[in-house]
């Protein structure tokens, strides 16, 4: 039985990395007592795989991982004996099963949001210059190389809140089509504009002056943008 | 303290989440509803200070009172300390970020000696005045415990108490008495007295040390009527009965013992000279089978851990280790929870169980013959001869192993450049073992791992008189060594000879070296362990600046009537019997494993073991 299982990750837990994230949950399916599949060969592992990794010091609305178990059980009791079995901040909203041969979240994904809050930052003068310029070469750290990339490529949409000036809402490429990440973007965005992030001489985007929040990752299906679990966007 | 701020440095140092607490079976309680607060201060950085088992069981011990919430402390490293300095946020629990200044209690267990400097760098951060006689009413008291308190002497200015020996039943009597004085109105004095009555607690203020003109101690002698002259440290005696905890913190990040470590026993029989542990934490204590099953149990449940090790002094010792061992494979095989087993026992289950072994993930192979000839491990008392060292290897390397890692300790008393080739041909003769099976039998690729540290005198051994040796003498073991050992498959790791030096001071340290400890510490000295931090600039100058030579401390003889620094300490075994083993250590005779025959060390006295 194959499980697609959407999980957040909170404010109290967000310095973990994937890394530890992944050990994490490993452990937690353990203590769950669910019957995940194991590999085979000289070194088995429990078979769970992960839609994205979040980045140190993000948060989460929407996080999916993937996993096979070696007998099927309701999902709801797996929700349930999951979240007992999780450190708080990490919890399960919802599990799915899917097809065998459904390919995998990573190669789903193309599209993560996010939402961006800082504290004295002119978002609108920032997307001003934004707009005016038409390519904002990035560096890219590849698995041996450093290349540059065109920043504006990997970004579907790019706006502030309307109701609240300090909030951006960022939507970017992720998965095979490109894999930036949001600070890439909130610092270039301050460096065009010639911005700092008030009481920080770097633009570290990291500290918590901008707390950058993912709200979720998708797919488009028949046309539409949807969640691994198959929720529509809003 | 600024949680916003807080928030905002932890978003540009390295490793995060050292800092963040939060993991799973940590211990939640509010703050406004327990008495009294004690922070669990461990002065190295979050991933060693986790691994430690004293911790883990301590933590939960504590907060299984209602009155007290037990918190812990990590040594920030460099980079976050950096940030804190700037941003002026002091060191604080990881449990509640609270400041360290805010609470009752601050227990500092001491591991290593190279991370005293840390702990005086956790006070100042904390805002803690250094000096015990400079805090007043509204500062924590401090604690030392853990193996090197049980010579707290270089520590003796900075800290208001130490705890001897065996914590789990100390603790709970000194949180008593605390309670008992808190809001009573009396002094500070007042606690450490009612503190001191309690058996294994040391207040260095209490006793006064005089100097010979040479720099000997002269006597350390009680400074009120309120305290024996010596303290006896502290042994728990039914080890199926005593505190563990069925959950453990799990860390999200790896730390250096990823683990559940399953305590098998206390204590070690074997009485290898050189080894501090072995002599302090006498009398052997074993648990029951059922008892270990019981907790591995609990623990693999609560925690979701992969692997477990058995984790005592020389696990292969344990009366009933086949038994215990055959019972985990049975209870944890299929729930795949790896089991690291003693190298050298490896052969005896091996045969049984090597069809469920497999199904375990299987774990290093690691021996440690710690001198390189018999002559010399006779005169160190390690018990294993190179038969049972080439039996078991043989055994591992039939068997699939094709990687050894082997420890040696050099600069032994007694060493010549004999024990020195006998490393090397002791090396040799392990690579011989593994080319004598079978091409098709054995694991390709062949690869041993020799290490060796810098022997470092320890107070309580039979070698506690004996000079270490100079680290220009190290440095020429060392590249005799490497020479020696570049062989094929073979990999030489050593010590830096600096670092063992300062140890080698500190380990047998009196007083004084407290004022050199500051001065070092004030000159930038911290994780001294860790050999990208170690400032050897810093404590030599430390040392001119107070007139104190560091060779008078390492490379120093001492003669048998000399007072020692620690003599007022009680650690069971006696001064007579560690220099009865010294003696028979230069005639390089043995002896026995005390649970043959009772070898008379004195630890009868506080309580009998197997022995």
């Amino acid at each position: 039985m194959r499980v697609v299982v959407k999980y957040t990750r909170e404010e109290r837990v967000k310095y973990i990395s994937h890394l530890d994230l992944m050990r994490t949950m490993q452990r937690a399916v353990r203590r769950a007592d669910i019957p995940i599949a194991y590999s085979q060969g000289f070194n088995p592992h429990p078979v769970m795989s992960f839609a994205s990794a979040l980045p140190v010091g993000v948060t989460s609305d929407g996080e999916y991982m993937d996993m096979i178990l070696s007998e099927s059980m309701s999902l709801p009791v797996l929700k349930e004996r999951l979240n007992h079995a999780l450190p708080k901040g990490i919890t399960v909203c919802d599990a799915m099963a899917v097809d065998s041969k459904a390919p995998s979240l990573m190669s789903l994904i193309e599209r993560a949001d996010y939402k961006v809050t800082s504290i004295g930052i002119d978002w609108n003068k920032a997307l001003a210059a934004y707009r005016e310029t038409p390519e904002i070469r990035v560096e890219k750290r590849g698995k041996r190389a450093v290349s540059t990339v065109n920043l504006k490529e990997s970004v579907y949409d790019i706006g502030v809140d309307r109701e609240n000036q300090e909030v951006l809402h960022l939507s970017m490429k992720i998965g095979k089509k490109g894999s930036l990440k949001p600070d890439a973007v909130v610092e270039a965005l301050l460096e065009l504009s010639d911005q700092n992030i008030a009481g920080s001489e770097q633009r570290d985007t990291r500290g918590s002056l901008t707390a950058i929040h993912r709200i979720g990752l998708y797919y488009r299906r028949n046309g539409e943008w949807v969640t691994p679990l198959l929720e529509k966007k809003d | 303290m600024d949680k916003f701020i807080l928030d905002q440095i932890m978003g540009q140092v390295s490793k995060p989440v050292r800092y963040m607490g939060n993991e799973y079976n940590m211990v939640e309680k509010h703050p406004k509803e327990v008495f009294i607060r004690f922070a669990f201060a461990f002065p190295d950085v979050y991933e060693v200070g986790m691994s430690h088992l004293g911790m883990k069981i301590l933590y939960h011990l504590i907060n299984e009172r209602k009155d007290t919430y037990c918190e812990r402390v990590f040594a920030p490293w460099v980079d976050m300390e950096e940030k804190m300095r700037q941003a002026g946020i002091p060191l604080f629990s990881l449990e509640t970020k609270t400041s360290v200044s805010q609470f009752d209690l601050i227990g500092f267990t001491l591991q290593y000696e190279l991370s005293y400097t840390n702990m005086l760098n956790m006070l100042d951060l904390a805002g803690i005045p250094l000096l015990a006689e400079q805090r007043t009413d509204e500062h924590p008291f401090v604690i030392a415990g853990g193996p090197c308190a049980y010579n707290a002497e270089p520590l003796a200015d900075f800290v208001d108490l130490v705890a001897l020996g065996e914590g789990e039943e100390l603790i709970s009597e000194l949180l008593d008495a605390y309670g008992e004085w808190k809001d009573s109105g009396k002094s500070r004095r007042a606690f450490l007295e009612s503190a001191a009555r309690i058996p294994g607690i040391y207040v260095p203020g209490f006793y006064d040390v005089t100097y010979l003109e040479d720099g000997r101690v002269e006597s350390v002698k009680p400074n009120t009527d309120v305290v024996q002259e010596r303290v006896t440290k502290r042994i728990v005696h039914d080890m199926d009965k005593t505190y563990f905890p069925d959950r453990i913190i799990v860390p999200f990040m790896d730390i250096v013992h990823d683990r559940i470590m399953l305590e098998l026993f206390r204590g070690c029989t074997r009485g290898c000279r050189f080894c501090q542990a072995g002599m302090i934490y006498r009398p052997v204590r074993e648990r029951t089978p059922e008892r270990l099953l019981e907790m591995a149990e609990k623990l693999v449940k609560s925690t979701g851990y992969e692997e477990l090790s058995l984790s005592s002094l020389s696990s292969g010792d344990y009366s009933s280790l086949e038994d215990l061992v055959k019972q985990l494979i049975e209870s944890f095989g299929e729930k795949r929870v790896a089991l690291s087993l003693p190298s050298l026992r490896l052969d005896s289950f091996e045969k049984e169980y090597i069809h469920e072994m497999q199904k375990v993930r299987k774990t290093g192979l690691t021996f440690a013959p710690e001198a390189g000839t018999q002559r010399l491990r006779d005169v160190i008392n390690k018990g294993v001869t190179q038969e049972d060292l080439f039996k078991a290897v043989s055994h591992a390397f039939e068997s699939g192993w094709n990687s050894v890692k082997l420890y040696f300790m050099i600069g032994l008393p007694t060493e010549t450049q004999e024990d020195l080739q006998g490393i090397a041909d002791l090396v040799k003769e392990v690579a011989r073992c593994y080319y004598m099976v079978d091409r098709e039998k054995r694991q390709k690729g062949l690869k041993i791992t020799v290490s060796t540290s810098s022997f470092v005198p320890k107070p309580f051994t039979p070698f506690q008189w004996e000079p270490q040796a100079a680290m220009k003498q190290f440095r020429e073991k060392q590249g005799f060594l490497k020479k020696a050992l570049r062989l094929r498959n073979v990999n030489y790791n050593w010590h830096d000879p600096e670092s063992s030096y300062m140890e080698a001071v500190f380990a047998r340290g009196d007083r004084r070296l407290g004022r050199v400890l500051l001065s070092a510490w004030k000159r930038g000295a911290r994780f001294d362990g860790w050999s990208e931090h170690f400032n050897m600039d810093a404590w030599m100058k430390a040392f001119e600046e107070n007139n104190l030579q560091p060779e008078f401390y390492a490379h120093r003889k001492r003669e048998e009537d000399e007072v020692l620094p620690w003599d007022h300490i009680d650690v069971g075994v006696t001064k007579a019997f560690l220099w009865k083993e010294r003696q028979m250590a230069i005639k390089g005779e043995t002896t026995p494993d005390c649970r043959i025959d009772c070898t008379g060390c004195g630890i009868r006295r506080l309580g009998r073991g197997l022995c």
